[in-house]
């Protein structure tokens, strides 16, 4: 029964269905990220279970589910943080580009490069402003200071913060406040130059105000990478995606364009968990 | 039981609690409150024109002119002393036989507390040892000489059931009658005239070197030697104990092997002291031949062994301590590893390693036992850089030992033992202290 | 796939390498964590270094004299010819200045724990723990000097006094809460209230004046004693006991703290005052921490050098009667301390070789303690934590 509703909703993802008010993106909905019959498992238990999806580049996807439903799980395989685990481990495939993941030949830390990650909490380094987005294009072997200077002015801008810190770059991060911090964790991200960009809750430890910044941000940085983000929030789900991923208990439920699936879902698990018949 | 006794009970629980805490740190004050009370007189006292002189004559220190014209006013009211000792000399010499011998042995003693009073007495021949070229250079002991010069010590024996008991004899009564009796009430008159006691600040205690096995000087080769074992001692087990504590928290798989090397550190960390130093003697000099014999580089090397695992432990918390958040965060940006630990761990976890490494170092400093057969010895100048690897140095913690317990006049140079353990403490105190302070204001940081 | 993708950095899936760079890459993975492994197992290394160099070098006194003399005899004449090294004296020593410094600072410490995690207020914590982490910082040296130069001289020239004003001071309150306790245990079984009451005051009037009589005889029995030197085993039991307080207090502190909350509030609940509940319910939850404390804070005082070489008297014989701790001992640190100086030039001979062996007798008490309150502590954490 998985397998062919992940094959109908694959389908349903290919043609997405954008309501009025959203623009189709230029260039986009190519296939960038495509799981075929993927697990992953924490030693014995399965926590992602044999799931195909299909992500196209450019657009929003969202991820919902109840808590433990294996959705933050999923995203972090996607650039494979789950390797700090020392149990994780995976099967079937996980394609991005059309490579895999998981592969014997895969280098993990250019993989991370490709595929940028904000998480739940703001968790900017204790250094300057500076020194946090400066840290990745360093990593990868720029040094000089004024390109430096230029990417994170380029990286702060994109993420909608540069007129707040541009007079304080050398001050430590820490002292930013949550929602600035996130904002800061993006602009970090986006200065590695990723493709795909995977939100881990990114709002969950924000106020409204802050919450609704990032969401604003989301809508400017989409059409320019591949956006996924995992949210416990409907309502932020059905604003800021194109489309979206149901899990319950580690399966993919549905998977389909996100104005279809909050107004006429297939799966009435789907139907129960949106109305709030469970949580 | 009743409500009341279980009351009762519980309160002298409390207070037995809250008096053991009070014992523990009244006990810290009883320790430490004669180690600093006594030991800034070797700094600060009140020192005589001895004293003067002889900064003078080994330091070519102070001022000429006030120790001449001191100098000057001393000798007038000692010329007096002279004079009577060569009255009674030449009287000594007109006595009868047996009159002559009684009086002969008490005048030699006489002299010899004279001699420790103010110095060589005119007509001595020039002393061999520094000590007993100048008289007494501290007031608090010239007070000391002056009751040894006043009074001849007795013991009395007669209960044997009991402890022989002290007792003291004029010396004034003994010679009553002869022309050296006026000497001792000039001498307890005039004391201060011939003395001239001066409140004196001595800094050179902590930057001279000592003269005549510590009877004058200061302390500067133990300071040095000291410091010199200690950074050491830091310089091979810092970046050993940081790197095995990267080891154990980001690298190790649990597994026998880690729990069997877990274990070995809590063994070292246990080993006794004492044989610490028999292994720096049996395994650095007699088998590795470092160095010829004892050498700052043994001593060194035994010391990083004894701290290597508080410093392990340290960092292994520090490290522990650093949000998960980060790691991820680096990694998520596309970085390896290692990349990750050098850039963005160690850096956070770097106030927490330092507060292991400054402990460790305060614990170098004051340990004694290993540095005993590998590194100390008790008389030497300071080294210089160059020597660490072949020469000895004499050292803080040694010294206080080796001039309390076995230096031949041990009673008589108190106040450098205590401006030894004084210094020594305060080395120590000072480097927790600052340990303590860095990881309140990490905690405050991580807080805020 | 891998093969497609070989050599085609700089495209979109730059993220897959060519299957010689995964090699290299695992080789300096691999060497680099070998690296650090090999550091980190410096530390097992020089343990067993160690054991091997100071055994090495204590084999052949065993070999030249045998087990007998060295743990049976107390004549201990090493520099004579032929030397006599029984060393029953010297361990004997060693174990009388360890035990005398555990019961000071055992109950003290415990007590101390107690009041640091479940009495006062953090506030006044904060406070009381530099204290304690300063009395651990301080050089041994510098005790051994105090207890030298300062309170050597004042057992030997005041001992009686001082040991009947500590008598009164330490044991009358509890002999006062025994009385109180005493009484109330032997009158609940009266069933009358009021004659309960009466019989109650009886007994407090007969304890106490029982007490009162027998705190005099015994303040007046130290009072009178003459002290000979003040370099002897109770000068060092009272150094050692502040030195081992530290640890005990900060270890069992710990496994205080590792008692969870709700058993505390559990108690409570039930009626308990703070007493009761720490003793009743939290010490036996925590008995096994405290024990692993205790030996460490005893292994301390055991392997402690500096203050037992300057204050103990160094005099090899065993005191008379057995228990007499006014006299000058001698112990295993000491020995090797003071004795190597004279003994390292003849190496090779017995003389020096039993000192090896003391190392040795104390490296394995060492040892085997550690080991024994890790295990303890392991198992404590596993208790707790309900496997």
């Amino acid at each position: 029964m998985i397998t062919s509703e992940s094959v109908s909703t694959k389908k349903a993802t290919r043609d997405i269905y954008l309501p009025p008010e959203r623009k189709t993106v230029e260039g986009g909905g190519k296939s960038h990220v495509v799981a075929k019959d993927f697990s992953i498992y924490y030693g014995e238990f399965e926590a992602v279970k044999r799931v195909s999806a299909d992500i196209l580049s450019k657009y929003v996807t969202a991820i919902i589910g109840p808590s433990g439903c294996g959705k933050s799980t999923f995203l972090r395989a996607i650039n494979r943080m789950n390797d700090l685990i020392p149990s994780c481990h995976t099967s079937g495939s996980l394609l991005f580009d059309g490579e895999d993941v998981y592969g014997k030949y895969t280098d993990e830390v250019l993989l991370r490069k490709k595929v940028g990650m904000v998480f739940q909490k703001p968790n900017p380094f204790p250094k300057s402003i500076f020194d946090n987005i400066a840290y990745g294009p360093r990593l990868h072997g720029m040094s000089d200071k004024k390109k430096l200077m230029e990417v994170v002015e380029r990286s702060l801008r994109k993420a909608a913060i540069w007129d707040e810190v541009c007079d304080r770059l050398d001050k430590n991060a820490l002292g930013l406040s949550g929602g600035q911090q996130q904002r800061l964790c993006v602009a970090r991200t986006l200065a590695v130059e990723p493709e795909v960009l995977l939100l881990d809750e990114p709002t969950s430890a924000l106020d409204p105000k802050a919450t609704a910044k990032i969401e604003d941000l989301i809508q400017e940085l989409r059409g320019s990478y591949t956006i996924m983000i995992v949210t416990h929030n409907m309502q932020q789900a059905s604003r800021v995606s194109d489309s979206t991923m149901f899990f319950y208990e580690g399966v993919l439920v549905e998977h389909a364009a996100t104005a279809q699936l909050f107004t006429n879902p297939k799966d009435p698990m789907t139907e129960d968990y949106i109305t709030g018949r469970f949580s | 039981m009743n409500i009341g006794t279980r009351k009762i009970l519980d309160r002298s629980f409390t207070a037995v609690g809250i008096g053991s805490i009070i014992v523990m740190a009244f006990a810290l004050m009883v320790v430490v409150v004669p180690i600093v009370s006594n030991g800034i007189g070797a700094v600060f006292f009140t020192g005589t024109v001895e004293h003067r002189k002889m900064l003078r004559n080994e330091f070519q220190r102070g001022n000429v002119e006030h120790l001449a014209s001191g100098v000057a006013s001393s000798e007038r009211y000692r010329a007096r002393v002279y004079e009577i000792l060569g009255t009674f000399e030449a009287e000594l010499e007109r006595m009868e036989p047996e009159k002559k011998r009684a009086y002969t042995s008490k005048y030699s003693q006489t002299r010899t507390a004279l001699q420790a009073l103010l110095g060589p007495l005119p007509g001595d021949r020039a002393p061999m040892l520094t000590r007993f070229k100048y008289g007494q250079t501290r007031w608090e002991k010239a007070g000391e000489k002056l009751h040894d010069l006043l009074y001849e010590s007795k013991w009395d024996n007669s209960n044997a059931e009991i402890m022989g008991k002290e007792y003291f004899v004029s010396r004034a009564t003994a010679f009553e009658g002869t022309s050296l009796a006026p000497l001792f009430p000039y001498i307890k008159g005039n004391i201060e005239k011939m003395l001239l006691p001066e409140f004196t600040v001595y800094w050179g205690f902590i930057t001279d070197s000592s003269v005549d096995s510590h009877f004058f000087g200061g302390i500067w080769p133990e300071i040095q030697g000291t410091f010199f074992l200690a950074m050491g001692a830091m310089l091979f087990a810092f970046p050993l104990g940081v790197i095995a504590a990267v080891y154990f928290t980001e690298y190790a798989r649990p597994g026998f092997l880690n729990s069997m090397l877990r274990s070995a550190n809590s063994t070292l960390a246990g080993v006794p002291s004492i044989v610490f130093g028999m292994f720096g003697l049996a395994f650095f000099i007699n088998t590795l031949k470092v160095s010829e014999s004892k050498s700052v580089l043994a001593g060194s090397l035994t010391l990083a062994i004894m701290i290597l695992p508080t410093i392990i432990r340290a960092a292994e918390e520090a490290i522990l301590a650093v949000p998960k958040t980060y790691r991820e965060a680096s990694l998520s940006l596309g970085s390896t590893k290692w990349n990750t630990i050098a850039t963005v761990i160690l850096p956070a976890a770097l106030p927490g390693i330092l507060t292991g490494g400054v402990i460790s170092l305060g614990r170098a400093a004051g340990e004694t036992a290993p540095i005993i057969f590998t590194a100390a010895v008790s008389v030497g100048s300071a080294i210089g850089l160059a020597d660490v690897l072949s020469s000895p140095t004499p050292a803080l913690s040694w010294n206080i030992y080796n001039l309390a317990s076995e230096h031949e006049a041990a009673a008589q140079i108190r106040h450098v033992q205590y401006g030894m353990v004084l210094a020594l403490v305060t080395i120590v105190l000072l480097l927790n202290l600052s340990a303590i302070v860095l990881r309140a204001r990490i905690s405050k940081k991580l807080k805020a | 796939m891998a093969e497609e993708s070989t050599g085609k950095s700089g495209r979109s899936n730059a993220f897959v390498v060519s299957a010689r760079q995964r090699m290299f890459q695992k080789i300096a993975k691999t060497a680099g964590e070998g690296l650090l492994f090999a550091m980190a197992s410096f530390v097992a290394v020089i343990v067993l270094f160690i054991f091997f160099f100071v055994a090495r070098d204590a084999i052949p006194f065993f070999q030249l004299r045998g087990f007998t003399e060295f743990f049976t005899s107390s004549n201990w004449y090493p520099a004579d010819e032929p030397g006599q090294f029984g060393a029953l004296a010297i361990i004997y020593g060693s174990l009388m200045v360890t035990i005398g410094s555990a019961l000071i600072a055992v109950p003290m410490g415990v007590a101390a724990a107690i009041c640091l995690s479940d009495i006062l207020p953090f506030s006044v914590r904060q406070y009381a723990k530099p204290v304690i982490e300063m009395l651990a910082a301080i050089p041994s040296v510098a005790f051994g000097f105090f207890a030298l130069v300062v309170l050597a001289p004042l057992m030997q020239n005041s001992g009686g006094p001082m040991l009947m004003w500590a008598w009164w001071i330490l044991v009358s309150p509890f002999l006062l809460l025994a009385v109180i306790v005493g009484s109330d245990l032997l009158t609940t079984s009266i069933p009358d209230e009021k004659r309960r009451h009466q019989a109650y005051l009886l007994f407090l009037a007969l304890f106490g004046l029982i007490a009162v009589a027998f705190l005099f005889m015994v303040g007046s029995l130290l009072n009178g004693l003459q002290i000979i030197t003040g370099t002897n085993a109770l000068n060092v039991s009272i150094i050692l006991s502040f030195m081992a307080l530290p640890t005990i207090v900060s270890v069992s502190e710990d496994a205080l703290q590792a008692v969870g909350r709700d058993i505390r509030e559990g108690s409570y609940a039930l009626g308990a005052t703070r007493a009761e509940t720490i003793i009743k319910t939290i010490l036996p939850a925590a008995s096994s921490g405290i024990l692993a404390a205790v030996i460490l804070g005893i292994m301390r005082a055991l392997g402690e050098t500096m203050v037992v070489w300057m204050a103990s008297g160094n005099s090899s014989h065993i005191p008379e009667p057995w228990f007499n701790y006014l006299e000058a001992i001698r112990t295993l640190t000491a020995t090797i301390a003071g004795d190597m100086g004279e003994a390292d030039q003849v190496t090779g001979s017995a003389r020096f070789h039993v000192l090896f062996a003391m190392g040795l007798l104390l490296l394995l008490l060492s040892f085997i303690s550690n080991f024994v309150s890790e295990r303890i502590v392991i198992r404590q954490r596993r208790i707790l934590s309900g496997q």
